[in-house]
């Protein structure tokens, strides 16, 4: 496949082009479900195929095939780079990349427990566990869909600056949605999900049904003894879980160049973020980002992006001050920068845009009871269901599952659905304390169009925000 | 070797095996993407794609993958693996088969164009849309315009042969004033002539250009009218749940609800597979049973859920034909029209709020349907007449309570189709009463 690679790399710029990048993916795995403790069959995936993107005259096109001859690769070559040629006539100006370090790498994350050597039924056995778990509860869970998959991702990407990058990623992950009815009440834990790149191991260490043991034990206590919340200026702590997606959603998109320069503006928006308000404070002395690929088996990683630029951290905001966009070749082009290898596609079929890989919020030096014990009157948020933010990422909501009161510096009963709906000034200016462990949380990050669900992690440490107008 | 062929050599090598029901739906695609922001094409793009994808059974377990490598050793070697992976596994015990073939098929008009086929270079829309936009006040434009060519083969073990082939142009604006003031336009359709991206381009512009200084909106509960952009995000979401699949696996508020009252009366909803023009339709479901029209919600009480002929045995019933192997899934939702004229609709709200267009609508529970979703673009507070641009407000409520609110729909209808929404759908204008607003206060 190397040679293919190569191929279509020499192809394209024989045929006019000013760059070519070329890049094989080849994704192998299973999936099994199952619904209400009935296996729903197995999902077997082998899917390849090569895409290839150029700049020829400042325009840019992309093509894409899985019909790997030489005929047709040369094919999609040949259509990428008239795609190209006839873009860079509706261009005000001419599409440009940054000036790289590139290398020639092969890497992979190495599986102790291979999952490819473990039969469909023992994974069902790990979903079966997670049933036989929930029912020792004794909580009533009339509806559970549970859903275990395996994936290698195997790489070789080439462009014409130099760049040849190969590399195999393993990942595994389970996801559950349970439904608790108690009491004629019903509560959710949907989508919830576990997930890691390297081997089954990873999964066996994590025990996810004891997540959703917790997950049903806590909605049945909030059936019984869940009260409403306080309302009004309250402070709020935030586990990991919920300041891990207030991070990805607030702080990671905002800061992602192609949204700040307008590319994403018909599908994901744009940002309340200008490329002046680099330097600008965002929020407390406490607050510090982290977007990091590099991370050892997290379901975000990688070390060369998509366009071959080696990966490392990004402070996207250091001590309440905005530090750092993500950015690829394009927009670092634009910004005067280098690019922070934030450049990364779904598959061979997608074009590498910018993307998160794991957000989080960096630890701070606050134990967990020193963080509750200075609140008087305040609520704790462990885990939330519905989410949104509006397409400039500045005004958010996050509703909480799993939550609780705290009063004069002691967690107490649970309450019901406290909503946090808050500016992202408001919420990063908010944060008075944070704590010293971090956890991560997996999620498939949307953008791009067609869609390009794409794996990260979210998380980071416990955080304190003072005087938080709380609703019900 | 030609698909149906291959489909054959499958089909036979899968009896081989021992296999029991085995259906092979092959796929020939040809899709083009113009990306455009800021006034200027971003990226385009071209995808070739052929793909087999593969569904068997063995005394009822069930299992699915994709070929894309064709040769009659990776075929022989995939059902292998599958049939040794299969071997130990626990069946699935609610399996009951697929459908009995063979069927006819009938042409869907609208369906194929020739002219979107031999389409050299498709730029040209793009820039009438961006000009119409433009032309309206626009300032800076975006959006992405598609043309698709496909071709599927389907061959069952019972019997069943079909083939069908597609055509589509689509084109989806959004036109921004200030960072503030925006607007979106779509248009999808199947044949060319009937292709308007100039009809795109002037409503983004046309709303960007109304929503001009928007002040912060209010909150509460008011009588809200949803362009058919914005409502069409809220039943394509829906029509998730009218999946019987969905309902088993809890994702559902319609779970339970079958013959009662879910919307107000003048609601009726339906899945229609083989409607003319529709971006969804398509001769026959994954297992071969020619589409149709499926009344989902008839005049406010539940109805149907869809379904697959497996699902369909298990619940005592026939198949509403949106096989999805595995999950059944509408093809396009439609909301039927009503008889009142757009502006008699505004005329029926005194003071209210008009939402052009939502994104990130999100369940809170997806058994009772509590939700919310986020105004984007225009939106404009209703008040004796005039429209007055708002902004920074969020739709918190429940979908059945929103559908048993729904108190006006239009005569005018829209068939809307981009990335927030997913299905298909054709709906009116619609005025719901007492819709939850919110919005943050810090």
């Amino acid at each position: 496949m190397h040679e293919l690679v190569e191929f279509a790399v020499e192809k394209a710029l024989e045929l006019g082009a000013d760059y070519a990048e070329a890049r094989f993916e080849e994704k192998n795995g299973t999936s099994l479900a199952m619904k209400n403790g009935s296996p729903e069959g197995l999902e077997v995936l082998a899917d390849r195929g090569i895409g290839v993107r150029v700049l020829v005259g400042g325009g840019m096109g992309f093509a894409s095939t899985n019909v790997l001859t030489k005929e047709s690769v040369a094919e999609a070559v040949k259509k990428a780079v008239k795609l190209a040629k006839s873009a860079s006539r509706v261009r005000n100006e001419p599409i440009r990349f940054s000036e790289e370090d590139f290398h020639s790498v092969y890497y992979e994350v190495k599986m102790r427990k291979d999952f490819r050597d473990v039969s469909p039924e023992e994974k069902l056995e790990l979903l079966r566990k997670i049933e036989e778990e929930v029912k020792g509860t004794g909580v009533n869970v009339p509806m559970r869909y549970l859903s275990y998959s395996d994936q290698i991702w195997h790489k070789i990407m080439a462009n014409s600056d130099g760049a040849f990058i190969e590399s195999i990623i393993p990942r595994v992950s389970m996801m559950y949605n349970l439904v608790v009815f108690e009491n004629g009440q019903m509560e959710q834990a949907p989508f919830v999900e576990r997930a890691f790149s390297g081997g089954l191991e990873l999964i066996e260490k994590d025990e996810p049904w004891k997540w959703a043991v917790k997950d049903v034990k806590a909605l049945k206590r909030l059936i019984y003894e869940g009260k409403k919340p306080p309302e009004g200026k309250i402070d709020l702590v935030i586990s990991p879980e919920v300041a891990g997606i207030a991070v990805h959603e607030s702080v990671g998109h905002p800061y992602e160049a192609d949204r700040i320069f307008g590319r994403e503006a018909a599908q994901a928006g744009e940002s309340f973020v200008k490329p002046d308000m680099l330097g600008e404070r965002i929020g407390s002395e406490a607050v510090t980002v982290i977007e990091d690929p590099t991370i050892p088996n997290s379901w975000g990683f990688y070390l060369y992006d998509d366009e071959g630029v080696k990966a490392r951290p990004r402070y996207l905001i250091k001590d309440g001050i905005i530090t750092e966009f993500l950015t690829n070749r394009e927009y670092a082009y634009k910004l005067g920068q280098r690019s922070n290898a934030a450049a990364r596609a779904i598959n061979y079929n997608r074009e590498p845009i910018v993307r998160m890989a794991n957000t989080y919020l960096a630890p701070g030096d606050y134990s967990f009871e020193e963080l509750i014990e200075e609140v008087k009157l305040g609520v704790y948020m462990v885990s939330f269901n519905e989410w949104n933010i509006d397409d400039r990422r500045y005004q958010q909501r996050y509703i909480g599952s799993e939550a609780y009161l705290i009063e004069n510096g002691e967690i107490k009963h649970p309450v019901r659905r406290p909503i946090l709906e808050i500016t992202t000034r408001a919420l990063w200016s908010s944060v008075d304390a944070v704590g010293r462990e971090v956890e991560f949380y997996p999620g498939t990050c949307g953008k791009g169009e067609p869609g390009q669900g794409i794996p990260v992690w979210m998380g980071g440490a416990h955080a304190r925000l003072r005087d938080i107008p709380l609703r019900y | 070797m030609e698909m149906f062929e291959l489909n054959e050599l499958i089909l036979r090598k899968a009896k081989e095996l021992g296999f029991g029901d085995a259906v092979v739906l092959a796929y020939e695609t040809n899709r083009r993407q113009v990306r455009f922001a800021n006034n200027e094409i971003t990226v385009a793009k071209n995808w070739h794609e052929r793909k087999v994808e593969l569904f068997v059974e063995l005394d009822k377990r069930i299992a699915g993958t994709t070929i894309t490598e064709l040769s009659e050793e990776t075929i022989e070697r995939t059902l292998k693996t599958l049939l040794s992976n299969m071997k130990g596994m626990s069946p699935k015990e609610d399996y009951y088969g697929i459908a009995e073939g063979p069927f006819e098929y009938k042409n869907i008009p609208e369906t194929f164009d020739k002219a979107i086929v031999e389409l050299d270079e498709p730029n040209e829309y793009v820039e009438r849309a961006i000009n119409s936009a433009l032309e309206e006040g626009a300032k800076r434009v975006a959006g992405v315009l598609y043309t698709d060519h496909n071709r599927i083969y389907l061959t069952t073990s019972n019997g069943v042969e079909a083939f069908d082939e597609g055509t589509g142009i689509e084109i989806s604006v959004r036109a921004f004033i200030g960072d503030l003031e925006s607007g979106h336009g779509t248009n999808s359709v199947r044949v060319l002539k009937k292709f308007d991206p100039e009809s795109a381009g002037r409503k983004a512009g046309e709303i960007a250009s109304l929503a001009k200084n928007p002040e912060q909106g209010p909150e509460g509960r008011f009588d809200v009218i949803f362009d058919p952009l914005a409502f069409a995000n809220l039943l394509s979401y829906m029509s998730f749940m009218t999946s019987a699949y969905a309902a088993e696996a809890g994702f559902s508020p319609f779970v339970n609800k079958l013959g009662q009252k879910v919307a107000n009366e003048i609601v009726t909803i339906k899945d229609v597979g083989n409607l003319p023009n529709g971006y969804g339709s398509r001769k026959f479901d994954d297992e071969g049973v020619p589409t149709r029209e499926t009344t989902i919600i008839d005049g406010g009480t539940f109805k149907a859920f869809l379904l697959n002929t497996s699902l369909a045995r298990k619940y005592k019933t026939e198949t509403t034909a949106n096989a999805g192997l595995i999950m059944p899934h509408a093809w396009n939702v439609v909301l039927e029209p009503g008889d009142y004229s757009k502006e008699e609709l505004f005329d029926e709200v005194e003071r209210g709020i008009y939402v052009t267009n939502v994104w990130y609508t999100r369940f809170q529970n997806y058994v009772t349907g509590d939700f919310s979703t986020i105004p984007r673009d225009g939106i404009f507070l209703i008040e004796d007449g005039n429209l007055k641009p708002i902004r920074n407000i969020r739709v918190s409520d429940n979908l059945l309570g929103i559908l048993s609110r729904v108190e006006v729909v239009s005569r005018e209808s829209h068939h809307v189709h981009w990335w927030e929404v997913e299905t298909p759908v054709t709906t009116p204008y619609v005025l719901v009463k007492d819709v939850g607003i919110t919005r943050a206060t810090k």
